[in-house]
């Protein structure tokens, strides 16, 4: 079981992720709302596994995923987008996301994502 | 029943004891639901054959009777399914094969996939751009359901036949359509908390609501016949009676 960050702007979308990966057993270690907050706290938690938004004030997910690779390259980000931003994949799996979750999302299946990742 | 069956190159013929042969170009429907395969035969009444057979003799009757029955079929790559519950399937590929519009569903049809997707099971179709080869090119996605997972799929074909797909699919759905403005975004985020799989107590918690508050929207939801009920939880206190169970069992045991 991974120690996860959860990173997304709207508190709705953390409390349901941090409900999912509870049930999942999982630990969360911490929540940022921002893409700056994200790295910062990346660099204080060191956390097993982060699951990123990307559209989000301040710095998106993909410039904070790019940032967050740039410290650690053996950081494992999934990424979490809404439907119709699916265009963003490819960038997000170029700049090193190793899973890619569109919301809404189905808690087994993003469970099953996250096992998987945790695992490689 | 157990029965051989013989799969030729335009029928099926079904021994022992049922005896029966189904040339495909008499098939009017065909759909797939938990790994039974219903095939109607027109007639006067029409026949249903339900049908279970080795994965491979399945795969091989499916695309025969797809590709030959009397269906509206184009042809069209598609990529199915490419996300499911929520989750990027990272390893879907584009096939190429065709489309099958049948009376109950439509068929994703390659040399080696066969996807059924029944209209009573679409959640969501919508004209959208993918990059494809470097181009950004018009596809279906069509949302659907296969058991309680929502998967997405889609279809990339010539724009006139995409739209004439797209015209039946909304049109095959149109009942499913809501106005947008029926529910408050309390219910909304209710609905979203359900289609991620949390229980009433998980609802209740996270959006702090209590029990009654969360019964009226779900009232509003099975109404609207967005949700249906899967069993109904009930909560209990003890009778005078359980609480003196429970006070004598946890005494210590007399020597």
């Amino acid at each position: 079981m991974g120690r996860i960050l959860i990173v997304d702007d709207t508190l709705f979308m953390r409390t349901l992720l941090k409900n999912i990966l509870f049930t999942g057993g999982h630990s969360i270690v911490g929540e940022a709302g921002d893409g700056d907050e994200a790295i910062e706290k990346y660099k204080e938690l060191k956390p097993d596994l982060v699951t990123m938004d990307v559209v989000m004030p301040k710095m998106n997910g993909i410039e904070a995923l790019k940032a967050i690779k740039g410290i650690d390259p053996n950081a494992k980000v999934i990424m979490c987008t809404a439907v119709g931003q699916e265009q963003m994949v490819k960038l997000a799996i170029k700049s090193g996301a190793r899973g890619y979750v569109v919301k809404p999302f189905q808690a087994p299946k993003v469970l099953e994502e996250i096992k998987n990742v945790l695992g490689s | 029943m157990v029965s051989k069956i013989d799969i030729s190159q335009d029928q099926l013929q079904i021994m022992d004891p049922i005896n029966a042969t189904v040339p495909f170009k008499s098939v009017i429907d065909l759909e797939e639901k938990k790994k039974i395969l219903f095939i109607t035969v027109k007639g006067s009444p029409e026949t249903v054959y339900r049908l279970v057979t080795v994965p491979k003799a399945m795969q091989v009757l499916k695309r025969m009777i797809i590709m030959s029955c009397s269906a509206y079929r184009l042809s069209a790559y598609f990529m199915s399914p490419a996300i499911r519950g929520g989750v990027l399937v990272t390893d879907a590929q584009w096939e190429k094969g065709a489309v099958a519009v049948l009376k109950t569903g439509i068929w994703f049809v390659s040399q080696n996939k066969q996807v059924c997707v029944p209209l009573s099971e679409v959640a969501g179709i919508e004209l959208t751009q993918r990059d494809i080869q470097k181009k950004q090119l018009d596809v279906i996605k069509i949302d659907h359901l296969e058991n309680t997972e929502v998967v997405t799929s889609f279809v990339l074909c010539p724009v006139s036949t995409l739209q004439v797909l797209l015209n039946f699919l909304k049109d095959a759905t149109k009942e499913m359509d809501m106005k947008g403005d029926e529910l408050d975004p309390v219910s909304a985020q209710v609905g979203m908390l359900v289609y991620s799989g949390m229980d009433s107590h998980a609802i209740e918690n996270m959006l702090n609501i209590p029990h009654n508050e969360l019964d009226a929207i779900v009232d509003k939801l099975l109404k609207l016949g967005l949700v249906e009920v899967m069993f109904t939880r009930r909560e209990v206190q003890l009778t005078p009676k359980g609480v003196r169970f429970i006070s004598d069992a946890v005494k210590p045991p007399t020597p």
